[in-house]
């Protein structure tokens, strides 16, 4: 049980998805660290892995850990899901060494929902799994990303735009512009092309694949600017007795928009790729988005998109 | 030779898991895992190799219950002849 609010916000979330959402809902975690659960189940570990701690070794090493006993529920078909604001490598390495990757998948990525108004979100992949790739690997991300959101938000034929740093097939750097080749080559994919960073918000397409370190930076840029513009606006509107006046109508307004596309009300970013459903939450959720992350989770489940994931992958495609 | 009994390990049996399991984990073909290739030149990154590792101990365990490869030898273990000296040394495979 990680995240920076924990152990509070992530019960309080828990408790507020069985109340609010009918979810059936167990807590993993040290007892002595837990404080009171809330009456929710709890299946007991002794060990934490931390948010420093190197993803594979400590998986390895702390196979008591919550992560490493939330995966195995799920493996072991006790749990549907696993939701985690702790470490993300770790939560990418229990979930990979426990539950299996799905056939063909060279390595499991993380796709990002990314709020667009009035849309279903742009999913961004890879948002941080994997530092490093090769070609086949983010033509992997977008099959399965493609695949994620057909499945979980009906869109039928999916966008996907490969971020660079301009339109041309020939922008880019050497993975950027393989990449393109293969994605361009590949008959089941809807690949429109090359985007750029300024794609992200409001995004043309319904998929954006990028490698893990891009797709991190990308998307850290992106909260820490949208944090900045509304900090702007809220000081802008605190200026004097007129601008507060003008802040009081037009608050009304802004503030169910600001809302609508925050992290918290997103429910949390899928790992595709893996034999099972893992939803990684932010660092610093608090209850509401991990209210909102069990909610995905269930949604995910009960949608079957991990058995749609399963025949996504045919590597023969991607030659 | 009873039901249950497991016949003994060679060296190229050894080797043929190895090459198997992390052909598996790369998405490659077992021929495309050359025995004296460093791993991260055959794509394999920290956590591919701990993939390795946790199904070469599933595998072993078979013929020597609880195998376990130590975390201070990873180190060591820099290519597919390095895994496979490893672990006959450590099954006594001649």
């Amino acid at each position: 049980m990680g995240g920076d609010f924990a152990p509070g916000e992530i019960i309080a979330g828990a408790r507020r998805a069985v109340d609010e959402l009918g979810l059936n809902v167990i807590l993993v975690g040290v007892l002595e660290l837990m404080g009171d659960p809330l009456g929710l189940e709890v299946v007991a570990c002794s060990e934490v892995i931390a948010m420093d701690d190197d993803p594979g070794t400590s998986v390895r090493k702390k196979k008591d850990s919550s992560l490493v006993r939330a995966a195995e529920l799920v493996r072991d078909g006790r749990a549907s899901a696993m939701v985690s604001a702790g470490n993300t490598g770790a939560t990418m390495a229990s979930a990979l060494l426990r539950m299996g990757r799905l056939p063909g998948v060279i390595r499991p990525c993380i796709a990002t929902p990314i709020p667009r108004p009035n849309a279903t979100p742009m999913m961004l992949v890879d948002a941080g799994a994997n530092a490093e790739c090769k070609p086949e690997m983010l033509v992997q991300f977008a099959q399965m990303a493609s695949t994620y959101v057909r499945a979980h938000y009906g869109v039928d034929v999916p966008k996907v735009g490969l971020l660079s740093i301009g339109e041309e097939p020939t922008k880019g750097t050497p993975l950027v512009k393989e990449t393109h080749r293969l994605l361009a080559a590949m008959s089941t994919l809807n690949f429109v092309g090359n985007v750029e960073g300024r794609d992200l918000v409001p995004s043309p397409v319904d998929v954006i694949v990028t490698d893990g370190f891009t797709g991190n930076v990308a998307l850290k840029t992106l909260e820490g600017a949208l944090k900045f513009v509304f900090a702007t606006l809220l000081g802008a509107i605190a200026t004097n007795e007129t601008t507060r006046a003008a802040g009081d109508v037009l608050l009304e307004y802004v503030l169910p928009v600001a809302a609508e596309l925050s992290a918290e009300n997103q429910g949390g970013a899928l790992l595709l790729g893996v034999d099972g459903i893992c939803v990684i939450s932010h660092g610093a959720s608090n209850a509401t988005a991990i209210m909102n992350a069990l909610r995905v989770a269930d949604e995910i489940d009960r949608g079957g998109v991990t058995e749609k994931l399963r025949t996504t992958i045919r590597p023969d495609e991607a030659a | 030779m009873s039901a249950d009994t497991v016949a003994p390990l060679s060296r190229a049996a050894i080797l043929e898991l190895v090459r198997d399991q992390l052909a598996e984990i790369l998405e490659k073909t077992p021929g495309d895992i050359a025995e004296d290739v460093p791993f991260v030149d055959l794509g394999a990154d920290s956590l591919a190799l701990i993939e390795l590792v946790e199904a070469l101990e599933e595998s072993l365990s078979t013929y020597a219950a609880g195998f376990h490869i130590d975390d201070e030898d990873l180190e060591g273990l820099t290519s597919v002849r390095d895994a496979v000296d490893y672990v006959a040394v450590k099954l006594q495979v001649a």
